[in-house]
């Protein structure tokens, strides 16, 4: 039986002020495994993105619960929240926000340094080797192309070794080889290293690839099912 | 364990605002330009008054003449007094008073400064003259004839030669060099006229000394040993004991200069304040520049934070970055304020005998470094503090435009604080404390003013009815939108304007007033040193060539007030205010009547014929300085005796009218039998220039002992020296309003990346460029003349302040300023907008139109 890493109670999130406020997660509640991968899927507007702000505790819930890897993150300040993060959430964004003035290594180095990992160049060296781009670690991200860029981004989001890997639309901005490659990448990493992956994306195929999906709509879960059985849960 | 992780989070946070550097200082060059022109305008002003300080303090002994020198006004030293003076080395003696100077053929005179000196003279420092003989040989009898040397100025005015002859007194002397450097000139005070150097023997002959001259008697000593400046400070304070109430002023070389030290140091203080204020108008584009950015690293921001980074971690990593930035424009400003020195030295070495002091003034750059450091903190901090709010959910939405950004109390706190402490440095380094809070109180005022005004007039842009024309709809709408440029521009032209404002209306009044309201209120002529016996003589022949002219002739003794309500002088407690009137010898006269130009103000004026008890009529507003009342005593020291009167009455005097006017009047009997000389002057207001050359010359012709001073010759003086005072302001304001033409050109910079997306939607729309042109113009307009508006009124309000209050003068509006005020706004605003946006309106639409 695999370990909980991940529980979500009855998660509300409303954004916006007076006229504009929109309820955008409304009584989310699931749990996920350890070492599990994990699609959200739904349309635009459905409250992914929303979602993955939340258990990533990036976006504070208006009340409910969010457990990772036994810890209630829900209390949380903002402060103990980056350090929390730092050190169990990996994320993967679809524009890849690398830092512009500093070259591949010293992106990946950044979250490592941050921990105040001892050996974070080499490690961040070793992530890059990993990921295909040994021979561009002094290479700016202005220098690299767009799914070289993404590499970076995982083999940053990969380098402290986190409980969870979060990918948001990791795939959008690349063409569909490239994509291809990234999704391989990124699920081939965390089987290696039983890691938890919650990928958000549009592409029921990327979707498909995950060892469960949950179809989200109108900030409910509508849906969960395992990829493999086809049951629903 | 805790400093460790300290010193380990601020080490890793410079490491990341070096990588996050290599990006370039772009961004950057309004904030290097502004700390680097308040840095350096500080640091020079500080530097080349430093450098002065250093020189007086440096060449004491050169600037005094001497070791020690003791001087006496109207009488020379008793024979017990001399032996002292003696006792303590070589001695020079020597003579200063002012008198007429005329050509032997009578055409024409001039008012000379004359120094009588010794054989031994100069005892320190040399005098240098475009002859090659000693300056013994120049002054000495030859032929029956005493030599004499003088500046250029005088052989200039009265049209003579080396070689020439002129008259003063008795005598007839040879101008026989043209004389360069006089080494002790910055200790003998202001000279209203040309120096004549001749010997003791010449001016002993000349006749000039007579009863009741204003004659100066200096004794220079050079002294057996050295003695070091707390040492020679020391002796200062025992003669002075040891000498009493004799009327001795004694100086030595540890403070040779004490008035020129005071005025240099006072005058580079209020240059100092201005030249802070331009980094305080500098500190409004070190706030933009941050604030833009930090806009741009926003998503950088947000990455960090992602990435496990703490708020606080991530506002370290930019205030460092920020610091960074800051010492360089700091490094440039102190190498600017080094330079200075060197090359304005040699033009004030014209204007000050003194070789001024080029090396680095450490003190001076160590304070402009610190104002510049603290100008930054506090105008960086509420723009850092807002990196608190970046929050990494950006990100996902991708968008970097989250709106404004609240404000975090602790940081604008902090920055107040920063604030407050920089203002308390101000204060507490200022020899006049008072003038530099009022100063700091203004500027700081008119910021606060002036963040209101912008708010004032974004507010009333929002709510202005929607214009039909599209144009007017263009201009007011781009005042009010978010990341517009009114309020920089409102805040930075407008503080450097109010200061532009107010120093033209303070120059522009004085000068006025002096040339104008005092000029016509004041007599034509001052007339000094008249004998008794010459005093109906004199009035005869003014009364015969200005028949139309009003005379008025008092008598005059020197005195010195040497106790208060019994209290001896060194004992009272005297304000810094009055400390004119005990400081040294005063005129005093007597009077069986309340003179003119001055009314009563409490207490009564004695009998004609009073000869009680003795009796003194103080000026009112000093009497109140001094706390003296209506019965209380004042004891003067008139020609070595100590008489003590009882105030009778307190008179108002108007001493702006220039006329004759005395802090103390006598009855009548205490001094009617002592010997005097008498004070006249003439007002004829029918007088043009003929007539009063008619007068000066009758007077010197007739009474060649008698100094004739013409007032206008004296206001002229004083206008030219307010000038060359308001020209260093003026130059030390302009910094503050480059200062503001660089936020002015970072503002409209920064704002143009907005215009330059509005412009290129607008012309697809349909929109020609003559109306984009128009709209700009309107805009920059309307936003520069709501500043001139403040500016005018702000800088009026603080001329007045000024004129009324701390020179209590009569106050008038110029219109000048307020047509170069409004004309620099919008000639700025409008010049400096339109040469930024003229670059947008030829933008190609598509590559914008690619990143929308």
């Amino acid at each position: 039986m695999q370990q909980t890493i991940l529980r979500l109670n009855d998660v509300n999130l409303t954004l916006g002020d007076g006229q504009s406020q929109v309820k955008v997660l409304n009584g989310v509640g699931f749990e996920v495994s350890q070492g599990t991968s994990l699609g959200i899927v739904g349309p635009s507007g459905s409250g992914k993105t929303s979602l993955l702000m939340v258990l990533s505790g990036l976006e504070r819930a208006d009340s409910g619960r969010v457990v990772i890897n036994k810890i209630d993150i829900t209390g949380f300040s903002e402060d103990e929240m980056a350090s929390f993060r730092g050190r169990n959430i990996g994320i993967v964004f679809q524009s890849f926000h690398l830092i512009p003035n500093m070259s591949a290594l010293e992106n990946v180095a950044v979250p490592l340094e941050l921990a105040r990992h001892p050996d974070a160049f080499k490690r961040a060296k070793e992530e890059l080797e990993k990921v295909g781009l040994g021979e561009r670690l002094t290479h700016f991200p202005g220098q690299l192309s767009g799914g070289e860029q993404q590499r970076v981004a995982i083999a940053r989001a990969l380098a402290p070794q986190p409980a969870i890997l979060v990918a948001d639309e990791p795939t959008g901005n690349l063409d569909l080889a490239t994509g291809e490659k990234i999704s391989a990448l990124l699920f081939d990493a965390c089987r290696t290293r039983g890691m938890t992956l919650l990928l958000v994306t549009h592409d029921p195929q990327l979707a498909a690839k995950c060892d469960r999906q949950i179809h989200m709509r109108s900030g409910r879960v509508e849906g969960d099912l395992l990829s493999a059985s086809g049951s629903e849960i | 364990m805790e400093k460790r992780s300290l010193i380990s989070s601020l080490s890793l946070a410079a490491r990341f605002a070096l990588r996050e550097l290599r990006g370039g200082l772009s961004g950057f060059r309004v904030f290097l330009a502004c700390i680097a022109l308040g840095v350096a305008a500080i640091g020079a002003v500080n530097s080349v008054a430093d450098g002065i300080t250093t020189a007086i303090e440096r060449e004491g002994r050169n600037i005094l003449g001497a070791d020690i020198k003791y001087e006496l006004v109207q009488r020379e030293a008793s024979d017990a007094e001399l032996a002292t003076i003696k006792a303590q080395g070589t001695v020079s003696y020597g003579i200063t008073m002012r008198s007429m100077a005329r050509l032997p053929d009578g055409s024409d005179q001039s008012l000379v400064e004359i120094k009588a000196v010794d054989g031994a003279y100069p005892l320190y420092g040399a005098v240098k003259t475009d002859s090659g003989s000693r300056l013994p040989d120049l002054l000495s009898n030859r032929n029956g004839s005493f030599g004499a040397v003088a500046p250029q100025i005088l052989f200039d005015r009265l049209g003579l030669k080396v070689g020439d002859h002129l008259l003063v007194g008795d005598l007839n002397l040879e101008l026989r060099a043209t004389l360069l450097t006089e080494p002790d000139v910055l200790s003998e005070g202001f000279g209203f006229a040309p120096r004549l150097m001749m010997s003791r023997e010449a001016v002993e002959a000349s006749g000039l000394i007579r009863t009741g001259s204003l004659a100066n008697y200096n004794y220079k000593v050079l002294m057996n040993q050295t003695l070091s400046k707390p040492a020679l400070l020391d002796l200062q304070k025992a003669q002075r004991k040891k000498m009493g109430d004799s009327g001795f002023r004694i100086a030595t070389s540890a403070n040779a200069a004490p008035a020129l030290a005071d005025t240099v140091e006072r005058f580079s203080q209020f240059l100092s304040l201005v030249a802070l204020c331009a980094l305080l108008v500098g500190g409004v584009g070190v706030a933009n520049a941050v604030q833009a950015h930090l806009d741009g690293k926003r998503s950088v921001i947000a990455t960090f934070k992602s990435l496990g980074a703490g708020g606080g971690f991530v506002a370290t990593v930019y205030l460092i970055q920020i610091l960074i930035i800051a010492l360089a424009g700091i490094a440039i400003g102190l190498v600017i304020s080094a330079i200075v020195p060197p090359l304005v030295g040699s033009t004030l070495e014209r204007f000050l005998p003194l070789s001024i002091d080029r090396s680095i003034q450490t003190s001076a750059l160590v304070l402009a470094a610190l104002f510049g450091f603290m100008t930054t903190l506090a105008f960086a901090l509420v723009p850092l503090g807002r990196t608190r709010h970046v929050r990494p959910t950006m990100l996902f939405r991708d968008t970097v435009s989250e709106g404004s950004q609240p404000i975090g109390w602790r940081w604008l706190l902090a920055a107040m604080f920063t604030m407050a402490l920089t203002a308390g440095l101000v204060i507490l380094l200022s020899e006049q404390r008072r003038i530099a809070a009022i100063f700091l109180g203004a500027a700081l005022g008119a910021f606060i003013i002036l963040y209101g005004v912008s708010a004032l007039v974004i507010w009333a842009a929002s709510r202005v009815a929607r214009p039909q024309s599209t144009i007017w709809r263009l201009a007011i709408g781009n005042i009010y939108r978010p990341g517009g440029i009114t309020r920089s521009v409102v805040i930075s032209l407008g503080l450097g304007l109010t200061l532009l404002a107010a120093i033209s209306l303070i120059d522009n009044n004085l000068r006025s007033q002096i040339s104008g309201s005092i000029a016509g209120k004041a007599p034509d002529f001052f007339f000094a040193d008249i004998q008794g016996k010459e005093i109906d003589g004199f009035s005869k022949l003014l009364s015969e060539i200005s028949p139309h002219g009003k005379v008025q002739n008092v008598p005059m003794l020197r005195g010195r007030i040497t106790a208060l309500k019994g209290i001896k002088i060194a004992d009272y407690k005297v304000p810094p205010e009055a400390s004119w009137v005990t400081r040294g010898d005063r005129g005093i006269t007597y009077s069986p009547s309340l003179p003119d130009n001055s009314s009563l103000a409490q207490g009564s004026w004695w009998a004609a014929d009073y000869r009680g008890e003795p009796l003194v009529s103080f000026a009112a507003e000093e009497a109140g300085e001094l706390g003296l009342k209506v019965g209380d005593t004042v004891t003067v020291n008139v020609l070595g005796r100590d008489i003590t009167a009882k105030i009778a009455n307190l008179r108002a005097v108007e001493w702006r009218s220039l006329s004759i006017n005395f802090v103390m009047v006598f009855s009548p009997s205490m001094f009617k039998g002592a010997p005097h000389a008498w004070l006249s002057t003439l007002t004829d207001p029918s007088s043009d220039a003929a007539g009063e050359a008619k007068v000066l010359n009758s007077v010197t012709k007739a009474f060649p002992a008698i100094t004739t001073v013409r007032v206008k010759d004296a206001l002229s003086m004083a206008t030219s020296f307010i000038a060359q005072f308001t020209l260093a302001i003026r130059i030390s304001a302009s910094v503050a309003l480059i200062a503001s033409v660089l936020v002015l050109a970072g503002a409209l910079a920064a704002g143009n990346r907005i215009r330059v997306r509005d412009a290129v939607i607008l012309k697809m729309l349909g929109a020609t460029r003559r109306t984009l042109v128009r709209a700009f113009v309107l805009e920059y307009m309307l936003v520069g003349l709501a500043t001139a508006v403040f500016a005018l009124l702000a800088g009026t309000l603080a001329a007045w302040f000024v004129i009324t209050n701390i020179m209590n003068l009569t106050f008038s509006f110029e219109p000048i300023v307020l047509f170069t005020t409004v004309g620099i706004a919008l000639v700025l605003t409008i010049g400096m907008g339109l040469a930024g946006t003229y670059r947008i309106l030829g933008q190609k639409a598509s590559p914008v139109l690619r990143t929308l």
